[in-house]
């Protein structure tokens, strides 16, 4: 009778526990995002009365070009994001990780970048990026960046990645050299024995067992990417030509600023639905990876 | 541990610090006052509305006025109106944010309020043009107006004894004149996109009619045959102004301006201040933008910059107005004058800024017509398909502009067009 | 055998290599000290005056952006969000970790509760943005407290999930020695469960931190048009349409790093540990 009693006991307790947690996330969390749910269906400016609309904002997204665009700069920006950040991040944290002087200062610079504003971050890229770039550019007579490659609509993405990049780099670095860490000594002593070279240790050795934080890098960073904001912000609003112009940014200037409240809406759900699937599907492939070692 | 422990002490350490310096802070309000609150959306103009509360306060004691400047004041506003957390009175711009707040049923109606005469009524019509629907009542009471054309460094022309061009083909004629002497006739700022509108109005209000929106919605007229010329012309400008002007901000164009680089800058006389904080001692004058061929042709761009409007929701609308006497008062309006290079509404006599010289023949006739994106739903950004079209190289880069200008139109206004339909039939 | 002691030597071209990389890091942090230093009419467009010492390190600049941005009172701001985000992310966090760590193996209620926390990690802040102004607005916590709850909300998935993985490196014998001496659950959390808890709670503590220090978007919308503004917030003071001032601009954004800085080149060694923990322990 008595541990039935105790373990009834402890469930209550459990849930005393949690419950409260769980009412403040619904709060906050779910309840504001069932309203903007609801708003999508209707015209709503964020002020004023409003009409329901059905699946009128749905429809237009589809037909919508500045809509599409956006996906477009987001998921590109995205992808090459990914990829150039863990790939970067990896080198470094091998380096960093190698028989070198000054192991922890230089890690600790490295850092930096990760703990700056983004919003501040852009804005000193973006003085460097108007000014000082192309500033080199004429006095080396290098023409390729003698103008500022955010003014260029077929390169200022590239800007915004650079920055988005700068930033990144540095939390993945932490991770990939945190995971290096865990690979015991003697599994490399091992392979030296077998004659295996670097590369091939590398590939057989230390990128398998790197999988799970590979895994968790490219949840993080896709995730990170995709929501690109304060760079937005901050470098290009948005331009030139809108070519800039990403998913959460058009959401903000729209939806807040520019009436369009209902609409961007829409646009949020999508995005939303988006992200979960994504972040789903590629940690279901990762962890497939990681089962077969 | 150790170290865990010590960052644990730190943060609590930091945390306990700054909640008793955060209890330091808070003040009561005072009692027995009749509190009035003022937002108004010209941060630039925080000094001037400093010493206006302060010139308010001291002689009322009764009501206390307590006047905020923020930044970013559009995106605060409308946080606030969402919060229902009404102020009493809003300073904002004659523009779209206008119509769609007057369309939600936020301001009051103050046509009893017994200034409303003195208001030069080119600017109340410019008010009634920026109702969806029309109304009987008085919702806005203009301030100040800007005015946008082209400010020039006069020194610059006189040394050179360059004329002031009253028309198109000599406007362009002065611009190869320039730019033989080695200068950029013309700056701009194109990186923030809302400057290519500056130059985009001023052309826009010589040679398409005022009213192009309303007809537009009406089903009267399409952008594609009125701004026509307007997009033809706007991208001439590139021909005489500074090396690949979307690398440059407003801010540095300012800059750019003020040192000299260039003799002309087509922008609103709110640059001034900016201009002369990088160079204090320069002699500044502006003309209309030359946009036709007779010089009878051409019109100040010239809109509400600011204006009042009470919100529905005040409590005491006898002190609301009291405190709209004093901000009408012709002292009180001089104080704004005089810091922000502004064009007064009120009808009076008034030291206009010498920068507004070449325009003030204009301003005195009335030849004047409205910022044309005063009607541009924000959303619509055209700010940023202007933009879009300076950059295309394209052969027809004006007729894909325009046509994404007519189309954009229909779908961003569809509720609004809906709604005129309505109203006119309802009214037939 | 040549090779394995080569191995052992410092790999000084590598380490030259790094050295140069860190310009990439140190060279826009250069540029915003000169710049915060230097006067309006220094700035010169050719690039050995772009580069260039300012011709006198004056403070002046630096005391006009303070005055401008409320200094003072934004850094109070940003210290007591922060660091009242940070104690009650750890208190609350962890309870919420544990009791869905223990339970979720167990029970599909609590695998469900797991996913449907951490599954808010994915909703991007602009869908929640209006609808939350309104909420917070109407139950009166348009206000720093208010700021707070939501960082709370915001960060108990990425915890939650640090914390509830954790676990599975605290045996439950721990816990099951407790309970035979007669602890209740509460009294068996906060006396084994929590102090072993400990490095989690540091990584923690500097992800909430990082990202409500720099964080814009919550305070803009939920306090504007109050008194209150955070660090980065008042950034937003220089780069309204009208009026920028790069030397005044960057003086105020050095003076927003600062602190942050100071607080990294402090506990650098926490602050690095601590995600390094989170990546292999969560």
């Amino acid at each position: 009778m008595k541990p039935k009693r105790s373990l009834l006991n402890k469930n209550s307790t459990y849930l005393t526990m949690i419950i409260p947690i769980v009412i403040l996330f619904f709060v906050f969390n779910t309840l504001p995002l069932i309203i903007g749910a609801f708003y999508s269906f209707t015209n709503y400016r964020g002020y004023g009365g409003f009409d329901f609309v059905g699946g009128r904002n749905y429809l237009d997204l589809l037909t919508d070009t500045r809509v599409w665009n956006s996906y477009f700069f987001t998921f590109k920006y995205a992808i090459v994001g990914t990829i150039l950040v863990n790939v970067i991040s990896l080198l470094l944290a091998l380096a960093l990780n190698s028989k070198i002087r000054f192991k922890s200062a230089l890690r600790g610079i490295y850092f930096v970048p990760n703990i700056l504003g983004g919003l501040i971050v852009g804005y000193i890229f973006s003085f460097i990026f108007t000014y000082i770039i192309p500033a080199v550019g004429q006095t080396f007579d290098i023409p390729w960046i003698e103008n500022s490659i955010l003014a260029d609509e077929k390169l200022a993405w590239i800007g915004v990645l650079i920055v988005g990049v700068w930033q990144a780099v540095a939390m993945n670095t932490i991770i990939y050299i945190s995971g290096l860490q865990t690979i015991p000594n003697d599994v490399y002593e091992a392979s030296k024995i077998d004659g295996a070279g670097t590369w091939c240790t590398f590939r057989k050795i230390t990128l398998p067992m790197l999988m799970p934080f590979i895994s968790i890098n490219l949840v993080l960073s896709t995730k990170n990417m995709l929501m690109v904001f304060d760079q937005i912000m901050s470098l290009t609003k948005g331009g030139p030509a809108q070519s800039t112009e990403s998913i959460s940014y058009l959401i903000y200037k729209n939806g807040m600023d520019g009436g369009q409240f209902g609409f961007q809406s829409a646009n949020a759900v999508v995005f939303f639905i988006l992200i979960v699937t994504i972040s789903v599907i590629q940690m279901r492939m990762t962890n497939k990876k990681e089962e077969q070692l | 541990m150790k170290k865990t422990k010590l960052l644990f002490s730190l943060l609590l350490v930091i945390a306990m610090m700054s909640s008793v310096m955060l209890s330091g802070c808070g003040s009561g309000g005072e009692s027995g006052k009749i509190e009035i609150e003022l937002v108004q959306y010209k941060p630039e103009a925080v000094a001037a509305f400093e010493k206006i509360e302060e010139g308010f306060n001291s002689t009322h004691d009764d009501i206390h006025l307590t006047i905020q400047s923020p930044n970013e004041a559009m995106t605060i506003l409308k946080t606030r109106f969402i919060r229902e957390d009404y102020p009493d009175i809003v300073g904002i711009g004659g523009d779209i944010n206008y119509s769609n707040f007057l369309d939600a049923g936020m301001f009051m109606d103050i046509s009893d309020y017994d200034g409303v005469d003195e208001i030069k009524q080119v600017y109340m019509d410019m008010e009634d043009e920026l109702e969806f629907i029309p109304t009987d009542g008085v919702y806005a009471l203009p301030y100040v107006a800007n005015a946008a054309g082209i400010l020039y460094n006069k020194d610059m022309f006189e040394e050179n004894g360059w004329q002031i061009p009253t028309t198109w083909n000599e406007f362009t004629e002065l611009c190869e004149t320039i730019q033989d002497k080695g200068i950029y006739p013309l700056y701009f700022g194109f990186k923030d996109t809302w400057t290519c509108l500056a130059p985009w109005n001023a052309l826009a209000v010589g040679l398409a009619p005022s009213d192009t929106c309303a007809r537009v919605n009406a089903g009267e007229t399409t952008f594609s045959k009125e701004y026509a010329e307007v997009a033809d012309k706007i991208k001439v400008l590139l021909d005489y102004c500074e090396p690949n002007p979307f690398a440059y901000a407003y801010n540095d164009a300012c800059t750019a301006f003020a040192r000299g680089q260039a003799a002309m800058y087509p922008i609103g006389s709110y640059a001034v201040p900016q201009i002369k904080s990088v160079n204090p001692d320069m002699n500044i004058d502006s003309f209309v933008f030359p946009t036709g061929d007779n010089e009878s042709d051409n019109v100040l761009n010239s809109g509400v910059d600011l204006q009042f409007c009470v919100m529905k929701n005040t409590e005491n609308k006898e002190a609301v107005y009291e405190v709209l006497r004093y901000l009408y008062d012709d002292e009180t309006i001089q104080i704004y004058l005089d810091d922000q290079n502004a064009i007064p509404c009120k009808e009076g006599d008034f030291e206009l800024p010498s920068m507004l010289d070449g325009m003030s023949e204009y301003i005195e006739e009335g030849k004047m017509a409205d910022f044309q994106d005063h009607h541009y739903p924000s959303e619509m950004s055209v700010d940023a398909m202007i933009q879009t079209y300076l950059l295309d190289t394209s052969d027809d880069a004006a007729e894909t502009f325009l046509k994404r200008f007519d189309d954009d139109w229909a779908r961003y206004n569809r509720d609004l067009i809906e709604k005129v339909k309505q109203y006119e039939e309802g009214n037939k | 055998m040549r090779k394995l002691r080569k191995k052992q030597h410092t790999n000084w071209f590598l380490t030259f290599v790094l050295i140069l990389g860190c310009l990439t890091v140190l060279f826009p942090l250069y540029m915003t000290v000169i710049i915060a230093f230097k006067n309006p009419s220094e700035m010169t467009n050719d690039v050995a005056g772009a580069l260039s010492l300012p011709s006198s390190w004056s403070f002046d600049n630096f005391a006009e952006a303070m005055r401008v941005t409320n200094f003072w009172s934004a850094l109070a701001n940003s210290l007591v969000i922060t660091g009242i985000t940070i104690i009650l992310s750890i208190l609350i966090h962890s309870i919420a970790g544990y009791v869905i760590g223990r339970n979720m193996m167990r029970k599909k209620g609590y695998k469900f509760l797991y996913f449907y926390i951490v599954s808010g990690m994915f909703v991007p802040f602009a869908i929640l943005m209006m609808p939350l102004v309104k909420e917070t607005s109407v139950i009166g916590l348009a206000n720093p407290v208010g700021v707070i709850l939501l960082y709370l909300v915001f960060y108990m998935p990425i915890n939650v999930m640090l914390y509830s993985g954790y676990l599975k490196n605290i045996p439950l014998a721990m816990e099951e020695a407790a309970e035979v001496d007669g602890a209740s659950v509460w009294k068996t959390y906060w006396t084994v469960i929590f102090p072993m808890m400990k490095p989690m709670h540091a990584t923690v503590a500097v992800l909430t931190a990082l990202g409500t220090w720099n964080d814009v978007m919550t305070p803009l919308v939920i306090m504007s048009g109050s008194e209150n503004t955070t660090l980065p917030l008042a950034q937003l003071n220089f780069q309204t349409q009208f009026g920028t001032n790069y030397n005044l601009a960057f003086a105020s954004y050095l003076l927003a790093l600062i602190p942050i800085l100071i607080f990294y080149v402090v506990c650098q060694k926490q602050i690095i540990g601590g995600i390094a923990n989170g990546a292999v322990k969560g």
